[in-house]
């Protein structure tokens, strides 16, 4: 009985700290909904919710600001990204999973050993690059210099080592070929962590402001964050226009994480385990 | 064998390709009669500016100006990207301080050669102060504000006062604040923001000054400035009339004025069309005189040339341009602006526009910011000590004096 009770108070004490916590993570997230919703000049009135909400703000965002277009740019760059960035570290991760060759270790230690430069670090000599190749106002720009994805390298190897060499041999003795030992055996057993790493270069991708920034000049092909800091100037910032074009630009991420939070959280943690 | 030929081939092949790509990626360089423009302006702006671009060329056959819309808030990492590897704009728009700083690493046209004395007769003398830096001219405004004292003129009425008559000294805000003031109600009768420029209109109304003349000293623990700021913290701890919007989490001076939290504030004109929408009575009055009378700090944004420009000369034409007096006439009066051009503040009539002709006027007395390629830095090292002695940890002498121990430190290079 008194262990019951005792029972039922943690379990209140620990609900009633996860409700705190929700709310507090969550709050963001209402205030940026319901401002969405009011008539500019009024995001900070006494009224909590938008009196009387309007749709104005989505009307205004789409058609006289081009926020589809923005957001067209943005799923070209997130998804041709993440897709190529998760193919490459498949490919190199697999390798230094399962293959043999001069100098891998230390290889993969040098690569390592680049996480530690802060990823500002590379703004600047990317820059020169891309300016060099003439690739100034351009998907290329935006896509390429983020393809080779160290992290997403380590993810891999991590997560593929687990997978036993023995399945391979297995499909090598039925006459698999490399490509296919990797496409037939591989892959299928990795989906978790090539989820998890789409996800995490695509959420990068969606986000990413300074390097969108400063390698496009011209409106046509500005992305979401760069679109919405247009909302900002030098005085004022367009709270209620800002909140509507971000309620959009969330919608893409969390229908994402929606369908593939199974896969999400399982892929960390086995990546994370079996180090 | 038959391999390595191969090999070279290939290799000779790529070799090629690349010839062909690296001559295509210089190929970027403007022709003579290009100009590229980086604005920042906001919706509203955009537009207008555009049209005076198209005026200029307009006057200009030939002439193509290419303008470029970046976001306020990324231009100068832009900026500065682009300056390392030279892919600068020829004319850009950037803020007060940053204009020092670009022109203290040498990045911007010296406009000395080619704006003429007269022409600078016409700007009004705080905004050009600004485009100066080591005694040399480097930009011109093309925008220009200060602060001015909003008050609502409801709560006026309902406190028995004038709504027509805002309070003329911080004395007489004294007064209203303690008949406007309903601290059970939350409702205060001022709320006033606490960085250093926010507080810049106390310093100058009391007759401080920020930097001295050679710029190697901050000033700002002077009897005056010490006076200044006393008030500050006198009109939060000992009068109460202040609704602590400095500290962190309460209401900022902005958002309780628009929520009837507060009587009073100083706001700048960006202020006006967003609190129209908002349906509060209100109205504008110059910022309360202090014993050196009613004094703004100053803001804006300046137009500059970049040093690698192709075109300094017409660059620096555009400049003029825009600040001229016809474009400054038909900014001010589309947008509700302040001119930066002094010949065209007659269009802005108190009939016609009631609030920007106090602010007008409000300039005429205005403070320039002294030039220092450090104000975010002092900004940084002066705001945590007004802090201290706003929440009553320091005295404002000792945390003014400590502030200035840095910053002098600051200007001295030893920081």
């Amino acid at each position: 009985m008194q262990y019951r009770t005792q029972a039922r108070i943690r379990k209140v004490v620990l609900y009633a700290a996860l409700t705190a916590a929700a709310v507090v993570v969550l709050f963001p997230f209402f205030w940026m909904v319901v401002t969405a919703f009011k008539e500019p000049g009024k995001e900070f009135t006494a009224d909590v919710l938008p009196n009387p909400p309007t749709l104005e703000n989505f009307r205004r965002v789409l058609t006289e600001y081009g926020f589809g277009r923005y957001f067209l740019n943005s799923v070209v760059v997130a998804t041709v990204s993440a897709v190529f960035a998760t193919l490459f570290a498949a490919f190199a991760g697999y390798v230094f999973a399962k293959k043999q060759f001069f100098m891998k270790e230390k290889l993969f230690a040098f690569l390592l050993g680049s996480l530690m430069i802060p990823g500002l670090m590379y703004v600047v000599p990317q820059f020169a690059v891309v300016n060099r190749l003439g690739w100034m106002n351009t998907y290329q720009a935006m896509i390429v210099p983020h393809l080779a994805n160290v992290f997403g390298l380590f993810l891999m190897r991590q997560y593929m080592t687990t997978v036993p060499t023995e399945l391979l041999e297995a499909a090598r003795i039925d006459g698999a070929g490399e490509w296919q030992q990797f496409r037939r055996v591989m892959v299928p057993l990795s989906v978790p962590i090539l989820a998890t790493l789409f996800l995490l270069t695509f959420q990068f991708h969606w986000n990413n402001f300074l390097w969108q920034l400063i390698v496009v000049n011209v409106e046509r092909l500005y992305t979401v964050p760069v679109g919405l800091a247009l909302f900002k100037s030098a005085h004022e910032e367009l709270y209620t226009l800002k909140m509507a074009g971000s309620c959009i630009s969330v919608l893409p991420i969390a229908a994402l994480f929606f369908f593939a939070q199974r896969y999400f959280i399982e892929g960390m943690t086995m990546g994370a385990l079996k180090g | 064998m038959r391999s390595f030929v191969r090999w070279v081939r290939c290799a000779a092949g790529i070799a090629a390709l690349g010839l062909l790509v690296v001559p295509c990626g210089c190929g970027q360089k403007s022709e003579p009669a290009t100009l590229t423009v980086w604005q920042t302006y906001n919706d509203e702006e955009s537009p207008v500016f555009k049209e005076i671009v198209a005026k200029f060329e307009e006057a200009h056959p030939g002439v193509t100006i290419r303008v470029e819309r970046v976001p306020f808030n990324g231009a100068e990492p832009k900026i500065q990207t682009a300056l390392t590897t030279r892919t600068e704009p020829d004319i850009a728009r950037v803020d007060v301080s940053f204009l020092a700083k670009l022109a203290s690493k040498n990045a911007l046209l010296d406009l000395e050669p080619y704006v003429p004395a007269e022409f600078r007769d016409e700007i009004m003398p705080v905004a050009l102060q600004s485009c100066i830096y080591n005694a040399r001219l480097w930009g011109l405004p093309d925008q220009t504000n200060g602060l001015c004292l909003f008050y609502n003129k409801e709560m006026f009425r309902a406190a028995g006062l004038d709504p027509e008559r805002p309070p003329a000294t911080w004395d007489e805000v004294v007064e209203y604040g303690k008949r406007l003031t309903d601290a059970r109600r939350g409702v205060f009768g001022i709320g006033l923001s606490n960085s250093l420029w926010w507080s810049l209109p106390f310093f100058y109304s009391y007759g401080a000054t920020f930097l001295s003349e050679d710029g190697q000293h901050c000033l700002l623990n002077s009897q005056e400035a010490v006076d200044a700021f006393q008030l500050k913290v006198d009109l939060y701890r000992r009068h109460q009339i202040e609704g602590g919007a400095w500290r962190s989490g309460g209401i900022l001076h902005d958002q309780g004025f628009q929520s009837g939290k507060y009587a009073m504030i100083l706001n700048g004109p960006w202020a006006v069309e967003s609190l129209k929408k908002t349906g509060i009575d209100f109205g504008v009055g110059l910022v309360p005189a202090g014993p050196a009378g009613s004094r703004t700090n100053v803001g804006g944004n300046n137009l500059v040339a970049f040093a690698s420009t192709k075109s300094p000369k017409l660059a620096s034409e555009f400049l003029m341009f825009v600040a001229s007096e016809e474009m400054q006439r038909m900014w001010a009066t589309r947008l509700g602006q302040i001119p930066v051009n002094v010949k065209a503040a007659d269009a802005i009539t108190a009939e016609e526009h009631p609030y920007l002709a106090v602010f007008v006027q409000q300039m005429k007395t205005a403070v320039a910011r002294p030039q220092t390629p450090y104000y975010p830095e002092i900004e940084n090292l002066m705001n945590p000590e007004m802090q201290a002695a706003l929440d009553g940890t320091k005295t404002v002498k000792a945390a003014l004096d400590a502030a200035v121990a840095e910053i002098d430190k600051l200007l001295a290079g030893e920081r």
